[in-house]
């Protein structure tokens, strides 16, 4: 394999690529939801870090934060590179429930990661984008490395590494 | 939540000053041993830097997070690196890796919280309560970002109060994290005299 430059997408961050030899990684995603974006035709590729459903009364800050901003926000910058909405997939990884910790505002009764990842699923359906794969729930820690060329991994912790959308991984 | 004063963040530094070393004290007492304990860093950042703050991403850890209830929403989490948990565990005549093993940790947080919140309510006056501590090993940024989730709707920053606890002699060290949301930390530093 070539080496690879890896572009740390953090929490409530977005980055977008186009360049052969990035990956964009979110490391750790536990209730987050790494949301990514591919095109795997003209390899363009964004990720976002999205840490909450959706911003309640103006909710400032980064637009990756929640999901009702970050995928219109992620829609934007992909297309920036060259890519059309319609050519776009999204896989999904993260949402899970590490803990039972309250909190979270209204509807907290509800996890957290749970509710994330239905409201990036209906804002991707908001905005036709279809769902091609999802490592999603349960309790443990995933991490998310995106290629361009529009390979998407997801790795569980203490796990091994899964493919789960195939493509090129460059 | 925005910026502190350096006075401010003086203020929070000592409380946790006071409180880690209630929570060092405590330590010992249950193990026989010393404990040494770190000056404690008091920082504000944004949400995206807030994991780096505490430790390696990918770094495979121990988390008991203990939520606060009463006078203000908060939690408290520990971190242990997983052998570090283990050595913890093994001073208690535990074996590592099994329910008692977590038991055992959950039962130490819930310790050094008892001790650490004491102390901040007995400093602030705040009249604060433990909730039963979860235990759970995973990658640290997974266990951090999942319990900063839980506070963070209102603000892009967090508040991070680490001290950091050894046991002489062993590899043994654990952080202690207080992570209040921010209508928490007005209301502290309101008690303390130091508001905006």
């Amino acid at each position: 394999m070539t080496p690879v430059d890896e572009i740390a997408v953090r929490m409530g961050e977005i980055a977008v690529s186009s360049a052969p030899g990035e990956v964009l990684l979110s490391i750790g995603l536990g209730s987050c939801i790494g949301l990514a974006l591919v095109d795997q035709r003209r390899g363009i590729a964004g990720l976002a870090h999205v840490m909450l459903p959706e911003a309640i009364g103006g909710g400032g800050g980064p637009a990756g934060k929640f999901a009702d901003r970050a995928v219109p926000e992620l829609v934007a910058r992909t297309s920036a590179l060259g890519t059309s909405r319609t050519a776009l997939r999204a896989v999904l990884v993260g949402g899970a429930q590490m803990f039972t910790l309250g909190g979270g505002g209204a509807g907290s009764a509800l996890d957290i990661g749970v509710r994330n990842e239905f409201a990036v699923r209906s804002a991707l359906s908001a905005a036709r984008i279809p769902v091609a794969a999802s490592a999603t729930g349960g309790d443990r820690g995933r991490t998310i490395r995106v290629f361009p060329g529009g390979a998407v991994l997801s790795k569980e912790a203490g796990g091994a590494e899964i493919e789960l959308m195939p493509g090129v991984r460059a | 939540m925005t910026a502190l004063s350096s006075l401010q963040l003086d203020a929070l530094r000592e409380l946790a000053n006071i409180g880690s070393g209630t929570a060092g004290t405590a330590l010992s007492q249950l193990l026989g041993r010393s404990v040494d304990i770190s000056v404690p860093n008091a920082v504000v950042l944004p949400l995206a830097e807030a994991v780096e703050a505490v430790g390696p991403a990918e770094q495979e850890v121990t988390g008991v997070a203990i939520p606060l209830a009463g006078d203000m929403d908060a939690v408290v989490l520990l971190v242990f690196p997983v052998d570090d948990g283990g050595t913890l565990c093994g001073m208690l005549g535990v074996e590592a890796g099994t329910e008692d093993a977590i038991s055992a940790l959950g039962e130490i947080g819930n310790i050094l919280a008892a001790s650490y919140i004491g102390s901040l309510g007995a400093m602030t006056g705040l009249d604060l309560d433990l909730t039963p501590p979860q235990t759970v090993t995973d990658m640290l940024a997974a266990i951090v970002a999942s319990v900063l989730a839980t506070r963070a709707a209102g603000t892009d920053t967090a508040l991070i109060l680490d001290s950091e606890l050894r046991v002489e002699g062993e590899e043994c060290s654990l952080s202690f994290l207080l992570l209040p949301e921010p209508g928490g930390v007005r209301e502290i530093l309101a008690r303390m005299g130091v508001e905006a």
